[in-house]
């Protein structure tokens, strides 16, 4: 018998070390949630290394890689430039066409490039599902992150455009980051509903792509939220995507504060959403393998 | 103290009753109504701390169902399972590589899939990396690795978690034989350590070698719970019992109306017929035959399958002897073994005619004829034993030993 490589022997742990792990029926109760959160935080790890690896896969064997990041929301740019400011006027409160759709452009792909590449994050996984034990909800997370990654790299480009075309920088631009925060909350809420969803009902992974095209055009993406009808106006804002899209560009393009109220009602609305849907995806998850 | 504790688990499936015709209304496809399916079903065992445990019964027993609760990848539909320690399942080595990244990064990546640090990686990947003999490859990525490489990495990985509890599969019968001996000194190396094992196996033979308690399960229940010989006896019992001696698989006639496996029987040293013997033990298989057409220079052979469907050893009437010549009406061919030399395991075992040259069956081609259950009798360390004798020599003298008069009859089983 070789025994060339022999390994340590595992050191017998003391007993008060040892983690004991209960298993019962799925059921709701606090306990449970905050064990799963506890288990979340034990797998940070695999979090992390996921990611990175998600992000080094999509731009591995590219001659261009991350630069990707950029080309992809700057061409977009370029083409609804030339469409809506020399073939068509879109009203842009003032501003370069090209800035005003950016600042916009780039939270919609971050919630649009997450939603439609998590939503097949726990089917396309199903070979690890079956096999190996982790808080599942870490895949449809490596997503989100994947996605926020590419966000950062392209917000660069909003740098330079805010300096080429000399919009003053003021001290509001900071509340960009409690907004990204909101956005973040409220997409990895939609990220864990849809992920889940799509392990039992596949027309999910069909619906996600029409549904975000249309929620673009409802959202003030390619156009100012004045343009939308006074009358209309209540409906429109409850979108919460239309919310944050106007408080970035608020705080961004005209150094003003955001409206707070409006804001605070996004946040609580998604941290509810994300209590709830976390809530469905560990209900999913408990049976996951046997339907994945 | 205990480790592992069962109580009362039951696990239910819902599988989608099959409708008479698909199609139909794709709304009432949806409302079809579901059959329940319970794989485990009241099930209650403990398992004490360094203690190893084997589970045994057939396909359907239960037992892959026992190992996913075991590893929280699904959860009971009622009971309660209690889990107490760090705990690594092997099974399927290597089903979280990912092809394009390098062997380094993928080691990341599994330790952490299995539950581990990045840092506890860090610090064990010299050894892991070594223990699996990877060392030149390690940056490359993992597509180009040979399966064997990738099993050794995928092994080692798992071996490093230290677990105090470790859930075994059938992950022991893959790769090469030197890399299986590692794989068991590894995992007798972490039983003398004091790590409870959890074996769950088809290979009796390891079963009995690794564990001194076995479950054995049948149609999601325990059967039996006791001593691994005598589970194992219970399992033969029941298995000898389910399997009729007549073919029940399904022949694959090329032209049925030619040939035909009437029956495949074997007998012992007393001519008693049984499906069980010792290695070591002599065996008489026999095959009864009705051909319809004359088959001139036919070749009848026996198959022996491990139930992972490796052949393992064949009977041919096509290896000595004159031509045969089948002449129709019924007739009956026996092959004598005086030594079965198989390991302690459950072989399928097929029947076949064909025309000498041919590759396939032609004639008749009979999957599953009958079961051949092999237990332990001469020992065998190893994949089977070879027949041999031994005597003493003088160290002085110019020949060390005498020739050895090594039966080779084995050649020919093989």
């Amino acid at each position: 018998m070789p025994a060339d490589t022999t390994l340590q022997d595992a050191p017998s742990l003391p007993t008060s070390r040892r983690r004991k792990l209960v298993m019962r029926a799925p059921k709701f109760s606090f306990a449970n949630l905050l064990n799963d959160l506890r288990k979340l935080v034990r797998y940070r790890d695999l979090l992390y290394t996921l990611s990175v690896h998600r992000i080094k896969v999509r731009y591995k064997q590219s001659i261009l890689g991350v630069s990707w990041a950029i080309i992809q929301p700057l061409a977009m740019v370029v083409i609804l430039t030339v469409i809506f400011s020399f073939i068509v006027r879109m009203p842009s409160e003032g501003l370069p066409y090209a800035l005003f759709a950016y600042v916009a452009l780039l939270p919609w792909n971050y919630l649009s490039t997450s939603l439609t590449s998590s939503t097949n994050g726990l089917v396309s996984h199903a070979h690890l599902i079956t096999k190996v034990y982790f808080p599942r909800e870490i895949l449809p997370l490596t997503y989100v992150v994947a996605a926020l990654f590419d966000f950062l790299i392209a917000s660069t480009v909003v740098v330079a455009l805010l300096i080429y075309y000399r919009v003053p920088f003021t001290l509001n631009i900071l509340y960009v980051l409690p907004i990204m925060v909101i956005l973040t909350l409220f997409i990895i809420a939609a990220a864990l509903v849809l992920s889940a969803a799509q392990v039992r009902f596949r027309d999910v992974g069909v619906a996600v792509p029409v549904a975000l095209q249309v929620w673009m055009f409802a959202s003030p993406v390619l156009y100012p939220l004045t343009a939308v009808p006074a009358r209309l106006q209540a409906v429109y804002q409850l979108n919460p995507m239309a919310g944050i899209i106007e408080s970035l560009r608020r705080v961004v393009l005209h150094g003003a504060a955001p409206d707070i109220t409006a804001l605070s009602v996004s946040a609580s609305i998604s941290v509810a959403l994300l209590v709830v849907s976390y809530c469905y995806f560990k209900r999913i998850e408990s049976t996951m393998a046997d339907v994945v | 103290m205990l480790d592992i504790e069962f109580n009362q688990v039951s696990k239910k499936y819902l599988i989608r009753k099959p409708s008479a015709q698909d199609g139909g209304s794709r709304w009432r496809n949806l409302l079809r109504r579901r059959a329940d399916f319970w794989a485990v079903r009241n099930v209650s065992f403990a398992v004490e701390r360094g203690e190893a445990l084997g589970i045994i019964g057939h396909n359907g027993a239960g037992k892959s169902t026992i190992l996913k609760l075991l590893s929280s990848i699904t959860a009971p539909t009622s009971g309660e399972i209690v889990v107490d320690g760090r705990l690594a399942a092997l099974i399927e080595i290597g089903s979280g590589f990912h092809p394009e990244l390098t062997g380094r990064e993928n080691v990341y990546l599994n330790g952490v899939l299995l539950g581990m640090r990045r840092r506890e990686i860090t610090a064990k990947l010299k050894s892991i990396v070594e223990f699996a003999g990877v060392e030149q490859f390690i940056d490359t990525p993992v597509k180009h690795y040979s399966s064997g490489m990738y099993l050794r990495l995928g092994f080692s990985i798992a071996a490093h978690l230290d677990p105090e509890i470790l859930l075994l599969d059938e992950v022991l019968a893959v790769g090469d034989a030197a890399f299986q001996a590692k794989c068991l000194d590894r995992v007798t190396e972490l039983r003398r350590a004091g790590t409870t094992i959890v074996f769950i196996s088809h290979n009796l033979h390891a079963v009995s070698r690794l564990c001194e308690r076995t479950l054995l399960l049948n149609r999601g229940e325990v059967l039996m719970d006791g001593p691994t010989n005598e589970a194992i006896a219970e399992y033969e019992r029941i298995l000898f019992h389910l399997t009729p001696s007549a073919p029940h698989g399904d022949p694959i006639i090329a032209k049925p109306q030619d040939a035909e496996i009437v029956s495949l029987t074997f007998q012992d040293s007393s001519n008693r017929q049984t499906n069980s013997f010792r290695t070591g033990d002599s065996l008489r298989a026999v095959v009864q035959y009705e051909v319809t057409k004359a088959i001139e220079d036919a070749v009848i052979e026996v198959y022996f399958y491990s139930i992972f469907g490796n052949l393992h050893c064949h009977f041919s009437t096509g290896t000595e002897g004159p031509p045969l010549t089948l002449s129709p009406g019924t007739g009956v061919v026996e092959f004598f073994c005086p030594e079965v030399a198989l390991e302690a395991a459950t072989f399928n075992v097929d029947v076949g005619i064909k025309r000498r040259g041919s590759r396939a069956s032609e004639f008749v081609d009979c999957k599953r004829a009958a079961v051949l259950n092999v237990t332990i009798g001469k020992t065998v360390a190893g994949a089977f034993h070879m027949p041999h004798s031994w005597s003493l020599g003088q160290t002085n003298s110019a020949l060390v030993g005498e020739p050895l008069d090594a039966d080779l009859k084995l050649a020919r089983l093989n």
